[in-house]
């Protein structure tokens, strides 16, 4: 019997059900071969945040200790390295979203956002510390009590100060570099931020070193590590894997120590941390 | 399809944030507003004084100021404007909340040009001859302008300006670069801590609209009631 409009308009619909189910569920291949398949590693990183990830004033590209572990991945992977930059906010974001394959941003591990990504192994571990105006005449955390203090959005700055001094009055801008503008201004007594980016903003200040002090107290321990998506565990195998092998042939100590060590404004004398667990305290 | 749950943003501190945030982009409305008013009234009439000077200053004001993009009067007024002042003026002005007063001048200098164009619409679809006829009758400028001109060109101006209000509520968002502790500063603090970005930006979508549509109803209601009339 020939087939009614019906009919073969339900069968058409079905079919195309079928066929996207199908595709849905082979496209939800692997990550790890997505990217082999691309030929590119999209890395989002910050750029504005030295000697991590940052431009550099001859070339105008983005070079730093976090794009040097990514160009090794993107390398051992066989693929090209792609640098997408990232406002602090938006790093988690963009991960989840798959616009970037992988986060080497300054981001720091922490149970709260393990519950919406996953980390590689620690790559750095840093505190948070408040630098201070001179003329404030605050020498600890609790005299910042009620004073406006300055820091970056969408990072763990501002809940980490509001937790170390509770009646603090934060208020935060979207960059590192303008949020500093700002405490330099006058805006705020004291700007909030990872150690070793508040010693190399210290460093640049030159002349001006002596009208500011970073306080002593960390208000917390950043473990920094590389972000991957959820449910990866192929992906996150092959990056930790990569890292272990840098550990262990001494390259990522010579990676540190080209990027803070002695011979830069930085100059820590050597590494405290190594680079072999994913594992952290809160 | 992401699973909406706003039982998290609806309780506690992040309800706290985001109530506190709509809170102030409802000041920082009300506030530019009475401030815009009156500065756009002055603007309107100096662009149709019989003066050149004061035409031109009208002219270069409104131009000036329509010519750059909001995000950069609020960078402008914030991080370069108050660095020119007299170092005591500087430290009162930075002891209080420099944030605030930046965006509220900015706002206010930017609606005020768009407002004043939409008065000076409005005095000039009244009649010429009304004025002709007030100046024969002995008033000044100013006078015919208080008393004959702008009263009939209400009705006209009002929706219009109605309008504006509304790009005024939503130019709001704006503010958050300077740290501005309006309604978007709050709900990206929230989706920072929640990791709801859905949730948060769709309760900020339904915040913003609520007053938007409130704000409409009212250019409705407006005309519907005071209908612009030819004069009689």
């Amino acid at each position: 019997m020939h087939p009614t409009r019906r009919t073969v308009h339900t069968f058409f619909a079905v079919t195309a059900l079928a066929a996207t189910l199908l595709g849905a569920s082979l496209a939800h291949a692997d990550q790890l071969d997505d990217i082999k398949k691309k030929g590119t590693l999209v890395v989002g990183v910050l750029g504005t945040d030295e000697p991590n990830s940052f431009i550099d004033p001859k070339t105008r590209e983005i070079i730093g200790y976090e794009v040097d572990l990514a160009r090794s991945i993107a390398t051992k992977l066989g693929v090209k390295l792609e640098i997408k930059q990232l406002a602090v906010a938006a790093r988690i974001p963009e991960l989840q979203q798959g616009h970037v394959d992988l986060l080497a941003a300054s981001l720091t591990h922490n149970k709260e956002r393990e519950a919406v990504i996953d980390f590689s192994l620690t790559t750095f571990v840093t505190g948070q510390k408040v630098l201070v105006r001179s003329d404030s005449g605050i020498q600890d955390l609790k005299a910042l009590s009620g004073k406006k203090v300055i820091t970056i959005k969408g990072g763990t700055q501002e809940p980490n100060i509001r937790k170390a001094v509770p009646n603090v009055d934060v208020v935060t801008f979207d960059t590192g570099p303008q949020a500093f503008q700002a405490l330099q201004q006058g805006k705020g007594v004291a700007f909030v931020n990872d150690e070793v980016s508040l010693i190399d903003q210290y460093a640049k200040l030159g002349g001006a070193q002596s009208q500011y002090k970073i306080l002593a107290q960390n208000i917390s321990i950043e473990p920094l590590a590389l972000g991957i998506k959820k449910g990866e565990p192929q992906f996150k195998a092959q990056v930790d894997e990569v890292l272990r092998g840098l550990e262990k042939s001494g390259d990522a100590d010579k990676l540190f120590l080209k990027w803070y060590g002695p011979a830069t404004p930085l100059k820590f004398p050597s590494r405290s941390f190594k680079i072999d667990s994913d594992k952290v305290e809160s | 399809m992401p699973i909406l749950d706003f039982s998290a943003l609806l309780h506690g501190q992040f309800r706290d944030w985001l109530v506190s945030g709509f809170l102030f982009s409802l000041q920082l409305t009300g506030l530019t507003l009475v401030l815009a008013l009156p500065l756009a009234t002055l603007v309107a009439l100096l662009r149709m004084a019989p003066s050149r000077p004061a035409r031109a200053l009208g002219f270069l004001y409104v131009e000036g100021v329509r010519s750059v993009p909001l995000i950069v009067h609020m960078l402008f007024w914030y991080f370069g404007a108050p660095e020119l002042l007299p170092d005591r003026t500087r430290q009162w002005l930075y002891s209080g909340n420099v944030e605030a007063i930046a965006a509220v001048v900015a706002l206010t200098l930017y609606s005020a040009a768009y407002m004043a164009e939409d008065i000076r619409s409005g005095l000039r679809a009244v009649p010429r001859t009304q004025f002709e006829a007030a100046r024969a009758l002995g008033f000044s400028f100013l006078g015919s302008m208080r008393r004959v001109i702008l009263p009939q060109a209400l009705r006209i101006t009002v929706p219009p300006l109605i309008s504006q209000t509304l790009n005024l509520w939503k130019d709001t968002s704006i503010a958050t670069v300077i740290g501005v502790a309006e309604l978007m500063y709050q709900a990206q603090r929230v989706e920072t801590a929640s990791f709801r970005g859905f949730d948060t930006f769709a309760l900020v979508t339904a915040a913003y609209l609520s007053v938007s549509v409130l704000i409409t109803a009212l250019s409705v209601g407006f005309q519907h009631f005071f209908p612009a009339r030819a004069a009689s």
